[in-house]
């Protein structure tokens, strides 16, 4: 099923929780909705299940007005942060749920409902589990039950609130690929919230970056990484440098290094600063480039980090570049060692954007 | 000089300790033992065999059933309000809820003799409704149905303010799971919010009824003190007392007694399983004040 | 799907917009909160609002003379007096005993504790005859005071025990669970930056448990001024001298005195109501200043 969402608003008191949102979800598409705490992601997603009413705009599934269907008509599947497990019902009573709570000519055979159930538990791997209490479970099991609970009822959605926010790192990660796996195989539209850059690029094929309850950018993850188009999703999506642009007898310069030519953005605001990802800085002889000095190097598996002091920049915020664990045994960076700079790519922002 | 404080200082806490603590067990032993223990003495002061005869007596048995009676009346009507207004209460957000709140707390804040006063100036010969009743043949006041009114104005608050920080610290998220897996609204109130609070709600019943089967004031106002007709346990005991029938009235008392520890009991017990549930009211009012700042 | 199709329009709907619920999805919205209603104001504020509607019958000049009746005043005062008497006890026992259920291990701690409930669960009736007994010239207690010159039962003194044993669980309940909450590293901090234990009690301690207390002593107080069943056994019912307010209102509406037995009544739900507001707004800004808990 499509979803789409059109001028879509809600205040919670004087909160504008989510300003006008224009969004497109095609069928069978895995999105993530991306950005800090409060920034109105949850309650997109309440508003999609019909957890929320929406003070404006139209919710659509498949093209038509969904903005006021209630709940149970959605047929969504909602699967909440923490779970929402019901506590006083064993693993196979909670997936369970969905179907006995059906009226009467639709309920399935109890039969069939056990054996749905069953391969529904085989389906998240924990076919053993029926008998336990989720109570009994772990982190991770009980992700996976709540997301079989949801999935019981063969929802055309699934919607998922931060749905690794309570796990640790490791757990994360492998439910992370399993739920990949998990939507190729069925197929249905998912919406997942996060506030985890890494998980929504490794997750969604599409990512939605969303800031004080208005979308800041839609695109695929690569795209939103590397062509954000503010500083905003710029520095929400990973790790950045920051360096003021000066301008110069009509030139643009970063340091010492002339970017007018390659730089997109004009040069006319005196105010604009350039944002660098740390691989994109180049770090090499010191002849060459903007002239700087090692503070540190750490070593955190396959890169190596450094921290560079350039010339005329304050000591107190040195630049981090990223090289590869190779290159760094090749050429053994010290600190004290002076080296050149140079960057590979930036972006430009005006520096009033900086503040958002 | 600092060693020689640092000494005194680790053996003064020991001592400061042992004398609480023996301040706290000699108030309590003072203040709940000693009464508690008199009553089954006293009971059994004249022995077994007028133990048994005073709890044997007719007008003993009557003031038992009547108490059970008004409980088994007063109990399921807070109940029902207390499910219903903990629901109102813990899962919507209104205007006028911290009001709301300290209304429902209000019957604690009035003495139980007016408690009954107030059915008397309803209900009674003289009351807003004296002349219509009497007119009808309907009596309430000197009549059960007066006790029963009195004993649901004492007891009211008492489920719902158990309840309501209950269904305050669990949220909507179960609810709306099983509204967006398809379940109707009762569905979900029977299958998920009931299983969820049943503790809280046994918890408030015990101490509902309780209350209901031990209320002397309000009971005393209202009742007329029929014996054998309008006469509930604790009136039955005051009377006995009053005839300087003392064994009879301990022993009636007695009955009472052993109802408040295995309230207690209970209590424990309850509290065992779900422990949020001690300062459950504590921390809801806590939590309601907090939401209005 | 880059770019949202702003484009689009929706063109199948109507202009009326249909009305949207505000308060989320869960059904009984109204039902629940509109029953709730309905069953306070039967049960509670209809009723209670007779009070105040039938003094107003009274005229002012009426009312006035009977609520400065010597009698009454006599009886007011020793309700209020009593209970402030009783309160402060528990506020200082209860302190202790709060602390040591929280703070220490001893035998039979669990017992101890749930014992400090049997106030609430034990019927006042029962505990005035079982305090009377023992505090009767031949009581158990009674008959070691009486040499001393202590005449307990019988006296004012008989009414700030009972009302002591009324109120004894308020103040432990409400300081309990902050005694629980409270961070023992704040206290170990103190000690770091070299404060005594008697200093990190007065100025670390001390100020957080304050709303509390405050709060325990309230609860204490409000239900000792409202008490009657425990306290007509033991305090002997002397006008003047042992009559306490909620006694003197039945005495008057056994002499169907209603109009006396309501103006005293509302002086009573006043003072009790007034209370109540003013320490709530006193705990209201205690918490505000320490930042809940």
């Amino acid at each position: 099923m499509s979803i789409a969402l059109r001028g879509i608003g809600k205040q919670f008191g004087e909160f504008a929780a989510v300003q006008n949102i224009d969004l497109d979800v095609p069928t069978g598409a895995l999105i993530a909705l991306l950005g800090p705490s409060g920034c109105g992601k949850t309650t997109l997603l309440r508003i999609i299940a019909g957890l929320e009413t929406p003070d404006e705009g139209h919710v659509l599934f498949d093209g038509r007005d969904a903005t006021l269907w209630p709940i149970r008509d959605r047929k969504v599947g909602f699967v909440f942060q923490h779970y929402a497990l019901f506590r006083h019902m064993s693993v196979f009573e909670n997936v369970a749920f969905g179907l006995k709570v059906k009226p009467r000519r639709e309920r399935p055979a109890p039969k069939e409902i056990r054996s749905k159930v069953q391969s529904l538990l085989e389906l998240v791997q924990l076919g053993w589990a029926g008998d336990r209490y989720p109570a009994q479970l772990s982190g991770g099991q009980r992700q996976r039950v709540a997301l079989a609970r949801a999935l019981a009822v063969d929802p055309d959605v699934l919607l998922l609130d931060e749905p690794f926010g309570a796990l640790d790192s490791q757990v994360r990660h492998e439910l992370r690929r399993w739920l990949r796996r998990l939507h190729d195989e069925l197929h249905f539209t998912s919406i997942f919230v996060t506030h985890d850059q890494q998980e929504a690029i490794e997750v969604a094929d599409t990512i939605v970056v969303l800031n004080r309850g208005r979308i800041e950018q839609c695109g695929v993850p690569s795209e939103v990484y590397d062509l954000p188009t503010s500083a905003f999703v710029h520095r929400f999506l990973g790790q950045v440098n920051e360096l003021p642009v000066q301008s110069r007898g009509g030139r643009a310069y970063l340091g010492p290094i002339d970017i007018s030519a390659a730089s997109a953005l004009g040069t006319g605001s005196e105010a604009n600063i350039a944002l660098i990802r740390p691989h994109e800085i180049e770090v090499g002889a010191a002849a060459s480039g903007w002239p700087a000095v090692v503070v540190a190097v750490r070593v955190i598996g396959p890169i190596v980090r450094l921290e560079l002091c350039a010339e005329g920049q304050p000591a107190n915020e040195p630049l981090e570049a990223e090289i590869s664990r190779e290159r760094y045994e090749g050429e053994r960076f010290v600190v004290g060692q002076k080296v050149g700079l140079r960057f590979r790519r930036w972006q430009l922002y005006p520096a009033t954007g900086a503040a958002a | 000089m600092a060693a020689a404080e640092s000494r005194t200082a680790g053996r003064s806490p020991a001592l400061a300790r042992a004398l609480l603590i023996a301040v706290a067990l000699s108030f309590l032993g003072l203040f709940l033992v000693l009464p508690l223990l008199t009553v089954f003495v006293q009971a059994l002061a004249k022995g077994v065999g007028a133990y048994a005869a005073a709890i044997l007596d007719p007008t003993a048995w009557a003031s038992v059933k009547l108490t059970l009676l008004v409980a088994a009346i007063a109990v399921p009507f807070n109940l029902v309000f207390g499910v219903v207004a903990a629901w109102a209460i813990a899962k919507f957000e209104f205007r006028g809820k911290s009001t709301l709140i300290t209304l429902i707390d209000l019957p604690f804040a009035v003495s139980p003799v007016i408690a009954g006063l107030i059915f008397i100036l309803l209900f009674g010969s003289h009351g807003w409704f004296g002349g219509y009743l009497k007119v009808h043949h309907i009596r309430v006041v000197f009549a059960v149905p007066g006790i029963v009114l009195a004993t649901i104005f004492v007891t009211f608050p008492f489920i719902a303010r158990e309840l309501i920080p209950v269904m305050q610290a669990q949220g909507k998220d179960d609810e709306e799971t099983a509204l967006s897996l398809g379940a109707t609204g009762w569905q979900t109130f029977w299958r998920v919010t009931l299983p969820n609070i049943r503790w809280g709600l046994m918890y408030g019943v015990l101490l509902c009824n309780a209350r209901a089967m031990g209320e002397f004031g309000a009971v005393s106002v209202v009742s007329g003190h029929i014996r054998g007709l309008t006469n509930t346990m604790p009136l039955h005991v005051e009377i006995l007392y009053n005839e300087y029938n003392y064994a009879a009235a301990f022993a009636v008392a007695s009955l009472l007694a052993l109802l408040a520890l295995l309230t207690l009991a209970g209590k424990s017990f309850l509290e065992w399983r779900q422990p949020e549930l001690r300062h459950a009211a504590r921390q809801g009012r806590d939590r309601t004040r907090r939401e209005i700042t | 799907m880059a770019a949202p199709a702003a484009a689009f329009e929706v063109k199948t709907l109507s202009p009326p917009p249909p009305p949207r619920r505000a308060r989320g999805v869960l059904p009984g919205f109204g039902l629940t909160l509109g029953y709730t209603m309905v069953y306070l104001s039967l049960l509670v504020l209809i009723p209670l609002s007779a009070v105040f509607i039938r003094s107003l019958g009274l005229g002012w000049g009426h009312f006035y003379e009977v609520v400065t009746a010597p009698r009454v005043v006599a009886s007011l005062r020793l309700s209020f007096g009593a209970s402030l008497i009783a309160a402060l006890i528990n506020v200082i026992f209860g302190l202790i005993v709060a602390w040591v259920l929280v703070r220490y291990t001893f035998p039979f701690k669990r017992l101890v504790d749930a014992m400090v409930d049997l106030p609430f669960a034990l019927p006042t009736a029962v505990a005035g005859i079982a305090l009377t007994a023992l505090y009767a010239p031949n009581g158990w207690l009674g008959k070691w005071l009486l040499p001393l010159g202590i005449k307990v039962a019988f006296t004012p003194l008989g009414i700030v025990v009972a009302l002591t044993f009324i109120g004894l669980p308020f103040v432990v309940r409400t300081l309990q669970p902050v005694l629980e909450d409270l961070d023992r590293e704040v206290e170990q901090a103190a000690a770091t930056l070299g404060a005594s234990a008697a200093q990190s009690f007065v100025r670390v301690i001390m100020p957080a448990l304050w709303p509390a207390l405050l709060t325990g002593f309230a609860l204490a107080f409000a239900r000792a001024v409202g008490e009657y069943g425990s306290v007509i056994f033991i305090a002997g019912n002397m006008p003047m001298k042992s009559e306490i307010a909620p006694l003197l209102i039945v005495t008057k509406l056994e002499q169907y005195d209603y109009a006396g037995a309501t103006a005293i009544a509302v002086v009573m739900l006043v003072l009790s109501f007034g209370l109540m507001l003013g320490i709530n707004a006193l705990q209201h800004w205690a918490l505000s200043r320490h930042g809940g808990r």
